[in-house]
């Protein structure tokens, strides 16, 4: 059964995250975020989101997967940490 | 001593602006410094979607797009007092510094001084944005590419709070670590902190020569070379479109 969360928000030093989580069997299947934080190089940031589905809805699941693609992409966001994306992400599934 | 591109692009479609934008970070013209003043309407940031960040049923009349780069909403209601600026610059860690948060610093060093031209209390507040006596006066975004950086930014004259707040859905989270209870005690604008309306014009020139005096070079006048116009009529669609405003 698929559930579909409220809104997360968490506000980092670099901007509002806003998250929105679909889950299924414990997975996440669908997720968008929106937010007015920076991110370079900001075509990366399509890379997290995709990357996010298919995995568990749990915390160090959600960051471990997003500080792997940080690393992969060389990605730079000042004031917002991939702490602060799984944050919002679950403010997002704790509703 | 160095030369570089000034344009002055003066009222304009907002979809028009940004392709202008994109084109001439893309395009190799030399470092440039540019105004506009946008027509009615709302500049999404990078991540933000459109359906999450704004009242859009409250959004008739206003030309929505989104830019290339990072940050929140832009917006410019039907009074048009609002400078905004564009700099294109080459990364070289001298006048422009590979990191981010100084390279936001340096250019809005020259709104800072501008500011404080007119007796102002003006600072900068990491990560993007200008403050007078910790109230934002202007906002700021900044995108990369090959090297270069392109940054925009507003310098706000005349702001109607009650229409922003109308428009856009903007949750209280925003503001809780900003030691302000709302958006109202956080804003501010040029015309309130002097008392009184300055010409636009006037005001331009100060920046232009404080911009001048922080990079120390000369700014001479110009304008789209024709490959930024060629650039700029291929990227129109773009910003005219549905998939890129509403993604």
């Amino acid at each position: 059964m698929e559930i579909k969360t409220p809104q997360g928000i968490h506000k980092s030093k670099g901007g509002l995250i806003r998250s929105f989580v679909t889950i299924e069997k414990g997975m996440i299947k669908e997720i968008s975020i929106s937010g007015d934080f920076f991110l370079f190089p900001e075509e990366a940031f399509f890379k997290i989101v995709e990357e996010l589905k298919g995995i568990k809805a749990k915390r160090e699941d959600v960051e471990q997967k997003i500080k792997e693609i940080y690393t992969r992409e060389n990605i730079q966001s000042p004031g917002t940490t991939p702490f602060d994306f799984a944050e919002s992400i679950m403010k997002a599934l704790e509703g | 001593m160095e030369e570089w591109r000034f344009i002055d692009f003066s009222l304009v479609d907002i979809r028009d602006m940004m392709a202008m934008d994109e084109a001439i970070l893309k395009s190799d013209e030399g470092n440039t410094f540019f105004f506009w003043t946008p027509k009615k309407s709302i500049i999404l940031g990078f991540f933000q979607k459109a359906q999450v960040e704004l009242n859009i049923s409250q959004c008739e009349g206003y030309t929505i797009t989104r830019r290339i780069s990072g940050g929140g909403i832009a917006f410019s209601d039907d009074r048009c007092r609002q400078i905004n600026y564009g700099v294109v610059g080459t990364i070289d860690n001298e006048l422009f510094p590979m990191d981010i948060i100084e390279s936001y610093k340096q250019i809005c060093g020259v709104l800072i001084d501008t500011l404080i031209h007119y007796n102002l209390n003006a600072a900068f507040r990491p990560i993007n944005d200008v403050v007078v006596d910790n109230k934002k006066i202007s906002g700021n975004a900044q995108t990369r590419w090959e090297g270069k950086l392109l940054q925009n930014g507003t310098l706000l004259l005349d702001f109607d709070i009650e229409e922003m707040l109308r428009i856009s859905n903007i949750p209280k989270e925003k503001f809780m670590d900003k030691k302000i209870a709302s958006i109202r005690e956080g804003l501010t604008w040029l015309d309130r902190e002097l008392g009184e309306q300055h010409d636009m014009e006037e005001i331009k020139n100060v920046m232009k020569k404080k911009f001048e005096e922080r990079f120390s070079i000369r700014l001479k006048t110009g304008s789209l070379s024709e490959k930024e116009i060629k650039l700029t009529n291929s990227l129109l669609p773009k910003y005219y479109s549905h998939v890129w405003v509403y993604r």
